[in-house]
């Protein structure tokens, strides 16, 4: 059997609110060539001037990966010819990367080397017809991070825990939205396989073009089935890079004209070195706030979750936050997270913008929480609450006294109610002291139809139960 | 009345406009009407503007008439740097230096021809043709900023800018009997400046004489938000260094300069500007620069390799030539191949080779490391002396064609401005004397980072007393 | 010394097409001239640093604002071929 070893080559694009060396807007989706201006169209003349928050953003990935950082660095070109390259070489970094010698646990029992963290700048994007392609330089220009592991990994599981983690990472940290989608975030692998327990790696295969988290490991997947497969029947694996195709669910070998690959790296001479400070080192500590996995150790001891519920929370950073704001006026975790995870959840996903179209404040949540929690709204109420507060800014109290919410549990009111519908719905009963025990389903959904839905279900159903067994 | 314009310093003509004795109009057009007299025959500009004053701005060049290089990006102009593969460009955007002079009042009058992208010491190298020597039209002007000289040297306008990434700006000088100083590295914005050499470039001033250089090169000196490399240094009045006392200063001699090979007629000229010093009370001290042999083969390296990733961007895609052809790769290659000029490719070539895979650490590294060699030289030197004096050039203008077939030796002829741009200190050329056959000849003074002002404290003090820099060439009227 | 088949992998890299003629007229040219600059072999640099840059203390940094830069038609305007504001090219054989 084989080994496979895996090495991944990251890049995110960075939070920044204008490109990496113009003030071009980062703005996605705009009209073609619309963030453009002479300095990333590559006009004659024209001098890059770094932004002080790629600066930041990456030393903060990095610091958040263990990197060890450079006490100064530099930018070098990185020369080559191509339509979507304006100047036709990119400003990188070689030598000096913002930071090296990394790692990042990717599970309990394992931890993935970082070799570098460095930042670049994005390229422009073609538009391929059939007799022509056109170039639009709204991405050129835009600060990344490109984050290279170790070829440490070892199975196309392993690829995705360790891209995950990372992901995660970059998140909390501000970094980077990683929305792969959008190609915030990309990832090229680098995969080989080689007899079990053998020295030497086998020929490495570049593989490219997994435009999503799934696509990624079936890519990998598909590969170490093809490479193992070649081995088997004793072919030799070719040096090459493939891309995924995630219609066909197969890589295929990516045709390139032969171009000699000869950088030629050399300092950027238009950017002098950037010192790394201590200070400038200490200020990015201080403001890292918690990782992923300190979160979530501390949920599990702090609120006495289980593994299990922790990732979730902890999985969707705006989440976790806003669990925690709610908790500062509701000491009731498990009782929060209940509703989080149960109509809260629902109705975000509903939401055009997601989690950042919610406007229902932590405090207002607190009382949904809290209400439920005293039986003064049921089910249907925390849910037409939360769908009519959610993305307004309208108060709990008022909506629930506007709507009519209050759960009734005025035990003689729904007596009352009750006695009739037991009236009014003979068959029902019938079918009921026949042995059909679901039908009482039934006369409750009636109670609930003659309240509004305000009648606690569970009373209903125990005053029901009490006055069918007389 | 307006004869007078000729010899009259650009920052006494622009008294005169603040005074009322001339419009900036009238202005204008004499020094138009030079132009249309004199530029066919000398080939200094490659474009020029009608009508272009009428500023509002007040400075104390306001209404004067300058000339601009053509690698100088200016607004809404065509900017071609004289190569065929921006012929038909036109600039999207001012440099910071062109911004300070509208923003000051000076009227842009046209663009001066010079070598493809500043690649060459005789402005042949041009798809514009070569620039004829207003004192010998036979001659080069030196280059590669040979239009802004010659046009200053012509009088065809006050004042010009140029750029010097290894000598561009005081060797054409010294071929046209006119000052021209090269800034601190950092001194002057590179924004809009088409880059050749990024850690060598620099703008400055082309002027009939030292005042007027020191007056241009307050106004486009300074630190600009623009440029990564421009430095964070204050900006003195350098006009306050006009008519100062030069005694004890020392000027050091290098002898790497002086020796057994140093035309004789050169040497004669300096001996007369030292002994002219001397009588000042300055001090003079043999020093030495030991790295001065490396500095010509340093430079070819290093502004190579930078020229040959600058140049990269001349594609065809975005802008300027495109040659015909049905696939991408072949519009790389036909717009470069018929575009670039015969230097340009060299330079390129040269640059490409030394980056390349397996060449690097012997060229380019090794460069770098002679370089910063040199640069102590210098740092050790101004321990010792307040500036350094040597020849401009190896020779007086040489004959058009003589050289441009042997690249080696047109490098050469570089061979003693080149190390002030590695070491990143300002120099300046003086007019200093005449060959026997009547073809000026410069002396080159050095001073240490952003210490302009003693290079214009003792050019001033020099031009006070001799009139080199007066002596206008005789051009007859088309 | 630089042979004619360093020449055509150089002309490769800078995209620059040269025939044969060209060719072996580019390679005795720079020959000449890099056996001149080979004469940096002889200084010993040893412990010597690079000069990378001439300047000095930390360079400037912008601050993160997005501006919108009102070149963007000329830029347009100069393209030896567009399309619907973008810049069109042949198509790009992948």
């Amino acid at each position: 059997m084989f080994d496979t070893t895996i090495g991944l080559e990251v890049h995110v694009q960075l939070n920044t609110e204008s490109k990496i060396f113009c003030s071009c807007s980062t703005e996605f989706e705009s009209p073609p060539n619309c963030n453009i201006c002479p300095v990333c169209s590559g006009q004659p003349g024209v001098l890059p001037v770094f932004n002080k928050k790629a600066l930041s953003l990456g030393l903060r990935a990095a610091l958040s990966l263990n990197c060890k950082i450079n006490e100064s660095i530099y930018f070098e070109r990185k020369n080559y010819f191509y339509p979507d390259l304006p100047k036709d070489y990119q400003i990188s970094q070689y030598k000096s990367p913002l930071g090296h010698e990394g790692s990042i646990q990717i599970n309990k029992n394992k931890k993935i080397g970082i070799e570098r963290v460095h930042l670049e700048e994005d390229a422009g994007k073609l538009i391929h017809k059939d007799k022509y392609s056109l170039v639009d330089f709204n991405r050129t220009g835009i600060p990344l991070l490109e984050i290279v592991s170790h070829p440490e990994l070892t199975s196309p599981d392993e690829a995705f825990d360790y891209l995950y983690s990372l992901k995660l990472i970059l998140q909390y940290m501000g970094v980077s939205t990683c929305n792969m989608e959008k190609g915030y975030l990309r990832c090229d692998a680098n995969i080989s396989l080689k007899e079990k327990g053998a020295d030497s790696f086998g020929t490495k295969v570049e593989l490219k073009n997994m435009n999503s988290f799934k696509g990624v490991k079936a890519g990998l997947e598909y590969e170490v089935k093809r490479q193992a497969a070649q081995l088997k029947d004793k072919k030799i694996i070719v040096q090459e890079t493939r891309l995924w195709d995630s219609d066909k669910l197969k890589t295929v070998v990516m045709r390139s004209k032969e171009e000699a690959h000869d950088y030629r790296y050399f300092p950027e001479p238009d950017l002098p070195d950037f010192i790394i400070s201590k200070k400038m080192i200490d200020q990015e500590k201080e403001s890292l706030g918690e990782l992923p996995k300190a979160k979530r150790e501390r949920f599990i001891n702090q609120y006495q979750f289980n593994e299990k519920e922790s990732c979730l929370l902890v999985e969707n950073k705006q989440l976790a936050d806003f669990f925690e704001k709610v908790l500062n006026f509701y000491k009731q975790p498990k009782k929060i997270y209940k509703l989080l995870f149960g109509p809260f959840l629902e109705q975000v996903n509903l939401l055009k913008g997601g989690f950042d179209s919610v406007k229902i404040s932590a405090k207002d949540f607190a009382k949904v929480v809290k209400y439920f929690s005293e039986n003064k709204i049921n089910n249907l109420g925390v849910k037409k609450i939360i769908s009519l507060t959610i993305d307004s800014n309208n108060d709990v109290d008022k909506v629930i006294k506007k709507e009519g919410l209050i759960q009734l549990s005025d035990e003689k009111g729904i007596e009352k109610i009750a006695e009739e519908i037991l009236v009014n719905n003979s068959k029902a009963v019938q079918e009921y002291k026949q042995g059909k025990a679901q039908a009482i389903q039934f006369l409750v959904g009636q109670i609930m139809k003659e309240t509004r839905g305000r009648a606690n279900p569970q009373l209903a159903r125990n005053i029901l139960e009490r006055r069918l067994k007389k | 009345m307006t004869n007078n314009l000729i010899i009259k310093p650009a920052y006494l003509i622009a008294k005169d406009i603040k005074d009322k004795k001339n419009s900036q109009g009238e202005v204008y057009s004499f020094f138009e009407k030079r132009i249309s007299q004199h530029n066919a025959s000398l080939n200094a500009f490659v474009d020029l503007y009608k009508n272009n004053f009428d500023n509002q701005s007040n400075s104390n060049l306001t209404g004067v008439p300058i000339a601009i290089k053509d690698n100088i990006c200016i607004k809404g102009k065509k900017i071609t740097c004289a190569s065929k593969i921006l012929k038909y460009y036109q600039a999207v955007y001012d440099a910071t230096v062109i911004k300070k002079l509208k923003s000051s009042g000076l009227s842009l009058i046209g663009t001066t021809n010079m070598d493809e992208f500043a690649f060459g010491s005789s402005t042949e190298n041009s798809c514009y043709g070569p620039t004829k020597n207003p004192w010998d039209k036979t001659r080069v002007v030196g280059g590669s900023s040979g239009g802004s000289a010659a046009a200053v040297s012509a009088r065809l306008v006050p004042f010009a800018l140029g750029s010097d990434t290894g000598g561009s700006i005081r060797q054409p000088a010294s071929f046209c009997g006119v000052v021209g100083l090269k800034p601190t590295y950092g001194r002057v914005s590179r924004y809009g400046l088409v880059a050749f050499g990024s850690s060598l470039d620099q703008i400055g001033p082309i002027t009939t004489n030292i005042k007027d250089c020191a007056y241009l090169l307050n106004i486009i000196s300074g630190f600009d938000q623009n440029d990564s490399t421009s430095a964070k240094v204050a900006d003195p009045d350098f006009t306050k260094s006009l008519g100062q006392d030069v005694a004890s200063l020392r000027i050091g001699l290098p002898k790497e300069y002086f020796d057994q090979d140093l035309n004789s007629e050169i040497k004669e000229t300096l001996d007369q500007a030292i002994i002219f010093f001397k009588k000042k009370n300055i001090q003079f001290k043999k020093i030495s620069l030991p790295h001065t042999q490396y500095s010509v083969p340093t430079y070819y390296i290093i502004a190579s390799s930078e020229a040959s990733s600058n140049l990269q961007r001349f594609d065809g895609i975005r802008y300027g030539y495109r040659a015909k052809a049905d696939d991408l790769w072949q519009i790389y290659q036909k717009s470069r191949s018929q575009g670039f000029g015969d230097e340009a490719k060299r330079r390129v070539f040269l640059g490409t080779y030394s980056l390349s895979s397996g060449y690097y650490d012997a060229y380019y590294l090794k460069a770098l490391k002679v370089r910063r060699l040199i640069k102590n030289d210098f740092d050790q030197a101004f321990k010792e002396v307040d500036a350094i004096l040597t020849p401009t050039t190896p020779t007086a203008a040489f004959k058009i064609g003589e050289k441009i077939k042997d690249p080696l030796s047109m490098y050469l002829s570089d061979i003693y401005t080149i190390s002030s741009n590695l070491a990143g200190i300002p120099a300046v050329s003086l007019p200093c004397g005449f060959t026997k056959d009547n073809l000026p000849l410069g002396m080159q003074l050095i001073a240490k980072d952003y210490d302009e002002a003693t290079l214009i404290k003792l050019g001033d003090a020099f031009q006070q007393d001799t009139d080199f820099h007066k002596k206008i060439p005789e051009l007859k009227n088309v | 010394m630089i042979d004619k088949e360093r020449v055509e992998y150089i002309a490769k890299l800078a995209k620059i097409n040269i025939n044969d003629q060209e060719s072996e007229f580019l390679s005795s040219q720079l020959s000449k001239i890099i056996d001149y600059i080979d004469k940096l072999k002889e200084v010993d640099t040893k412990g010597i640093k690079p000069l990378r840059s001439l300047s000095t203390g930390q360079p400037l940094m912008r601050e993160d604002k997005a501006k919108n830069n009102l070149a963007k038609d000329d830029i347009l305007k100069n393209a030896p071929a567009c399309l619907d504001s973008f810049f069109k090219i042949p198509r790009v054989i992948k």
